[in-house]
């Protein structure tokens, strides 16, 4: 059996993505389950969606601990500690991540010493798609990755975006940057150890008084400690040459996240930004650009 | 808190009594419009929450807040700032703390618990003239749990439970409860709509409102991008369009003496608001629904009409 993970933010499309694998494991005649790891998500925020495929009935169930393959969709996640992707993959196991560089320098950035694979496929996305919607193209890679045939993968990516796009140009788009994915992918050897579970496997979990399931919170303000400037896709960048220092990007920005500086000019606290660009929708003057992210993360205060 | 009117945005105070790094989705309406609310508010405030989306913005440990934050389940939050507004007032006739240490008291939940859940406890409170803040931020779904149909989701909209299919191709059927009219039958000091895309409104309603003592009710019209399926950078946008086209009428009303406080010079068709969302799109592919979208626009008009501010 082959036990997969896929790590992603709300809205990238994790569980879908496990979706259309199960989808085509199992138009390829094999054995399939998957679900979502459900929580209080939002967009923006860690989710997880596993998928199990066999050639064996599966009698397997709940979360995915020790997955063999984990596809990772969001760079960011790889240093969040509420995501923890790595957490459990067997030895020999397989990462995938979405990111522009190299395997090699992915290994070295994030201090990993299993195979790992890489292709942009928030580019390819933005590029064929017009969006970052990753769904049909994480599919694609763990597809392509655990061996699935690419009409068993077509079929399925069709199958299932179609109950959830309702345009047929869009759909298209879709397949054809997931078919893109599939082919840039080259298939791996998995050698993992095959672990079966023996004898009862019940976890239970303790009572929990109301104290410690529901703590309160003595702190005040201090979200801006969860960093949610992870979450872009793009950001927001000022030309100060053309801002007329209105206050419109201030008062619009839900988050609270552009401050002004000595001069009157804004700036945002990037550690905090999520990158919904309305400023950049609603700047007067059209002083503020988008630029995609590349999440060179951490001390980054351009101010 | 100050209660002279502002005239523009450059006006609305500095100060953020709500900080970032919230769970919120990127370009929430709703948290756009809380934000400009804690604004006026000010820190001193105890903030009783309903089970909703935004129960998510204190998770342990964190909060966003400076001021405190109770949580109570979808019904009952008018009923629990009702135990919060007796315990301040039974602390400070004992003498526990000083008057200047009083907080005011803000009911804070989304359209489910507003129209559906809470209506009665909401009822309630407003009848025993309870001194509070209700702020619901009304994004016409139960947004949190997957979009599915609320008493403020609007005609037509597609929700996770009322999807446009063969035999009900205008997706819901219903019409999206009045709950100004219902609230303001109770005839409360103040109620008012709001909208983040007008903060300056909205600040001077708050303002406005703060000289009544008893229920001070806001209603907040959210636009929402994953549950309503739009670019999260239209937010905005979609706010204004949707006071712009007449859809959602700025107004207050004065222990129950109701004014417009903006009317659109030129009224933009509803047309323009509805195509800009994936939850309306059904009435334009594959075939355009003209007689519903007729009828969406004739509702509108109906409602201007009545108030005789069509032009």
């Amino acid at each position: 059996m082959l036990r997969l993970r896929f790590h992603g933010r709300g809205g990238q499309g994790a569980k879908v993505a496990s979706r259309v694998l199960g989808t085509a494991a199992f138009l390829d005649g094999y054995n399939a389950q998957d679900f979502p790891l459900y929580g209080a998500e939002k967009r923006g925020a860690p989710i997880t969606a596993f998928t199990r495929i066999s050639r064996e009935n599966i009698m397997e169930r709940g979360v995915i601990s020790e997955p063999d393959i984990v596809i990772v969709m969001d760079e960011t996640l790889l240093s969040d500690p509420q995501a923890m992707p790595l957490s459990g993959l067997k030895k020999g196991g397989i990462i995938f991540v979405n990111t522009p560089n190299s395997p090699l320098e992915t290994k070295e950035r994030y201090n990993i010493a299993d195979h790992v694979i890489t292709l942009d496929i928030t580019k390819i996305s933005l590029d064929m798609i017009g969006n970052p919607v990753l769904s049909g193209l994480a599919a694609a890679v763990a597809s392509r990755i655990v061996g699935i045939g690419e009409d068993a993968f077509r079929g399925a990516v069709e199958k299932e975006l179609s109950g959830i796009i309702s345009d047929r140009e869009l759909l298209v788009k879709n397949t054809e940057a997931a078919l893109y994915c599939y082919n840039a992918i080259m298939p791996v050897q998995i050698k993992t150890a095959e672990s079966i579970r023996e004898g009862e496997n019940v976890i239970t979990i303790p009572f929990e008084i109301a104290l410690v399931s529901s703590p309160a919170i003595n702190a005040t303000g201090n979200t801006p400690l969860r960093r949610t400037g992870n979450w872009r896709v793009f950001r927001p960048v000022w030309d100060y040459e053309v801002c007329t220092r209105c206050m419109t990007c201030v008062a619009r920005c839900p988050d609270g996240c552009i401050h002004v500086n000595e001069d009157g000019y804004p700036y945002a606290d990037y550690d905090n930004c999520k990158g919904c660009l309305i400023c950049v929708e609603e700047c007067p003057a059209k002083a503020i650009n988008k630029v995609r992210e590349m999440h060179s993360r951490s001390g980054e205060g351009d101010r | 808190m100050d209660t002279a009117t502002i005239r523009s945005i450059r006006e609305l105070p500095a100060e953020e009594n709500m900080l970032p790094g919230t769970p919120a989705c990127a370009g929430c309406g709703g948290l756009l419009t809380l934000r400009h609310c804690l604004k006026a508010l000010g820190e001193k405030i105890v903030i009783v929450n309903a089970a909703g989306c935004f129960t998510l913005l204190s998770i342990y440990p964190f909060t966003p807040f400076k001021n405190s934050w109770l949580y109570t389940a979808m019904a009952c939050a008018p009923a629990g700032a009702q135990g919060v507004r007796d315990a301040l007032d039974i602390l400070i006739k004992k003498g526990k703390i000083e008057p200047e240490e009083d907080l005011k008291v803000v009911v804070l939940t989304g359209d489910g618990s507003a129209y559906d859940m809470a209506l009665s406890s909401t009822s309630g409170a407003i009848y025993r003239n309870l001194d509070f803040y209700y702020i619901c931020y009304d994004n016409e779904a139960y947004g949190n749990t997957g979009f599915q149909h609320s008493g403020a989701t609007p005609f037509a909209s597609r929700t996770a439970t009322t999807p446009p299919g063969r035999t009900r191709p205008v997706g819901s059927q219903l019409q999206k409860k009045n709950l100004f009219d219902i609230w303001n039958s109770h005839r409360p000091p103040y109620l008012a709509t709001i909208s983040p895309a007008y903060p300056v409104d909205l600040m001077n309603k708050f303002r406005k409102a703060e000289q009544f003592k008893g229920p001070k009710l806001f209603i907040s019209h959210t636009p929402c991008p994953p549950g309503w399926g739009f670019d999260p950078s239209n937010s905005v946008r979609l706010a204004k369009l949707s006071v712009e086209t007449g859809l959602w009428p700025l107004k207050e009303s004065v222990h129950g003496k109701v004014e417009h406080t903006f009317v659109p010079k030129k009224f933009k068709p509803v047309e323009d608001y509805l195509k800009e969302q994936e939850k309306f799109a059904h009435l334009f592919k594959p075939v355009r629904q003209e007689d519903t979208l007729k009828s969406m626009q004739e509702m509108v008009n109906g409602y201007w009409r009545r108030y005789k501010l069509l032009p």
